[in-house]
């Protein structure tokens, strides 16, 4: 009996041994991030980078931390839990960079004109009774998530295009896609703007009309970006680099399977099925595939940034006074990383 | 006289057994256990509180991610009212919660009064009422919105939900805890059943039904936010919302303190009720 304990002790000492002598051996090689994801196909270059291992060959080892919101990401990267997130450009991420805390490093999704973006939908009733084109949207219900989301930006950008006031739309804030997608498809907002890949089964589904695209609007519209702590954009450069590139071929893989079709067949099954592992693993592949290379929207090669249009979204959201008029272009923006246009 | 044996072995005379002649001075053991009320306290916490808080933000000891400094919020607050804006979130707010806070807590009032009577209405509904208390209503939120739409309608019934249920609780509780000596006083006086109920059992029970409407009007007002997450443009839920995604700690924390003072106004407005008509306790 005496002997028992000890034995025992012996082999666990041991095996925390091994276990020490592992981790230290996997760290002397490899560099641990945390990076944000959304199960969306938009995300679909962060699956595809990692499943080909182009993390590991840039010697990072990438654990994926899912998340409903992008919202809720960036706050993430604020609390020090991540280090890297792609999020749409909204109100809240300009705040977080105005305590310092959070920089955009790149840009992601991006309105190409030559591409199809984001669709303007109405719903079945509002259609039938006349809502066929933007220009008719005053006077009727157009769904946000919240006020200073991309959404809500979208509905401006239309307003100023086709010369009304944004206050004759009625904005109908209901926090979730999944709540707008309800609302639009019974009848209760008349209005929505909407990624390709959503907008595209509505209408496949008979649940809405499409009306419009955004890139009649701003042709050049930076979509989302990728952002990370103030702290590893300042100290964090190797690292930081390293994980752009890896992204970057992730990102030239989709664009060549999705986007601009030069892909063979072979690696578009292949891509399909990677990104299937992650995003509606429940659906049929069959209908996942369709609406992954029907409806998805140009990623900046190089996660490029158009400046212009974060400066132009910045602009706004201080004219509507979402966010303090001391925020800067360089307070949110840290432009070493990649090209900026 | 079994016990002069024992009185005789101690120092007392056996003739006078139960007044100490000389003994001690008895204190006066009874009082406490009355809440009185102190003048000052409270605002003292709330001062000491604040300037805490202000001088840690201000310090730096709290980080600007945490905590916003209490001069920014009033700040914050300052200019929403002077704007006018606090107005046009704080009116439709104050409807929504007045005409779902009254919906629900009339239903829960006659529930709750029926089941304390009826023997059948306890049997059929108490299960009943104990299945729905513990229903998150924010998660029944895009149900009521398929039932009542999206305006105004599934916002009033979801805070009417929302506090139905405590209601009925506090109030058969009340009904219960009436004192069954004065109902059998009251029937042997000869009064009919009615006038047992109007004279005996809903002046009896009135105090324990305004403890739980402080109750369910607390629920109300939280309830309040997780009706305005839908399609609601103003109202002071929709504002903490908005101040949330847009991670704008000064609105947010203007609309939590918004909140907290509608709480304490309608406690103390339920407070004056309770000294209006309960007046005869005392």
């Amino acid at each position: 009996m005496a002997f028992h304990p000890i034995s025992r002790r012996t082999v666990l000492g041991a095996a925390l041994g091994t276990a020490f002598a592992f981790s230290a051996a996997a760290s002397a090689q490899a560099t641990e991030i945390t990076l944000g994801a959304l199960r969306l196909t938009s995300h679909s270059p962060t699956y595809i980078a990692l499943e080909r291992g182009y993390f590991a060959e840039e010697g990072l080892e990438v654990e994926l931390a899912f998340f409903e919101s992008s919202a809720a990401m960036a706050v993430g990267v604020a609390g020090g839990d991540l280090d890297y997130g792609v999020t749409s450009i909204t109100g809240g991420l300009m705040n977080l960079a105005q305590r310092g805390v959070v920089k955009v490093i790149g840009g992601a999704l991006a309105e190409d004109p030559a591409v199809e973006g984001a669709v303007i939908l109405a719903s079945n009733a509002a259609y039938d009774a006349g809502l066929t084109e933007p220009s008719m949207l005053p006077g009727h219900s157009f769904g946000v998530t919240t006020a200073g989301s991309s959404f809500h930006y979208m509905l401006s950008r239309i307003a100023e295009g086709e010369g009304f006031e944004i206050g004759d739309v009625t904005m109908r804030p209901l926090q979730q896609v999944g709540a707008i997608v309800g609302a639009i498809t019974s009848g209760q907002i008349d209005a929505w703007a909407i990624q390709p890949s959503i907008a595209n089964r509505l209408v496949n589904e008979g649940a809405a009309h499409r009306i419009g695209a955004i890139s009649d609007y701003d042709p050049s519209y930076q979509v989302t970006a990728i952002f990370t702590s103030t702290e590893i954009a300042s100290e964090e450069r190797e690292q930081t680099e390293a994980f752009l590139r890896a992204l970057s071929r992730g990102v030239a893989d989709y664009n060549a399977a999705f986007v601009d079709k030069t892909a063979s067949q072979e690696d578009v099954d292949a891509l399909i099925d990677i990104v299937h592992g992650y995003v509606n693993s429940d659906t049929p592949r069959e209908t996942f595939a369709r609406s992954l290379t029907e409806g998805s929207m140009r990623i900046n090669e190089g996660l490029s940034l158009s400046t212009t249009s974060v400066q132009a979204q910045l602009d706004w959201m201080q004219a509507e006074e979402l966010v303090s008029s001391d925020i800067t272009l360089e307070m949110l923006v840290d432009p070493s990383y990649v090209e900026t246009h | 006289m079994a016990d002069t044996p024992l009185l005789a072995a101690g120092t007392l005379p056996p003739s006078r057994p139960v007044t100490p002649a000389k003994g001690q001075p008895v204190p006066f053991r009874g009082g406490g256990f009355q809440p009185v009320p102190i003048r000052g306290v409270a605002i003292l916490v709330f001062v000491l509180l604040i300037a805490a808080l202000e001088l840690g933000t201000r310090t730096g000891v709290i980080s600007n991610l945490t905590m916003p400094p209490p001069s920014a919020i009033v700040e914050t607050l300052w200019n929403l009212a002077a704007s006018g804006r606090l107005w046009t979130h704080l009116y439709p707010s104050l409807t929504r919660l007045v005409i779902g806070a009254a919906i629900g807590t009339t239903l829960g009032i006659a529930i709750g009064t029926m089941i304390g009577l009826f023997s059948l209405a306890r049997a059929g509904l108490v299960p009943l009422v104990s299945a729905l208390f513990p229903i998150p209503k924010i998660a029944l939120l895009p149900l009521f919105v398929i039932w009542f739409g999206i305006g105004e309608s599934s916002k009033y019934a979801l805070i009417a939900f929302g506090t139905f249920t405590p209601t009925v609780v506090a109030t058969f509780g009340a009904v219960d805890n009436v004192d069954r000596t004065l109902i059998r006083m009251g029937q042997s006086f000869g009064l009919s059943w009615w006038s047992v109920v109007r004279k005996i059992v809903l002046p009896g029970a009135f105090p324990g039904i305004l403890s739980g409407l402080r109750v369910s009007i607390a629920i109300g007002i939280i309830l309040l936010v997780a009706a305005e997450m839908l399609g609601a443009e103003h109202g002071i839920g929709a504002y903490i919302l908005e101040a949330g995604s847009l991670y704008d700690l000064e609105r947010l924390f203007a609309g939590v303190t918004v909140l907290s003072v509608m709480g304490v106004t309608l406690s103390w407005l339920i407070g004056l009720l309770e000294r209006r008509f309960l007046s005869w306790r005392s």
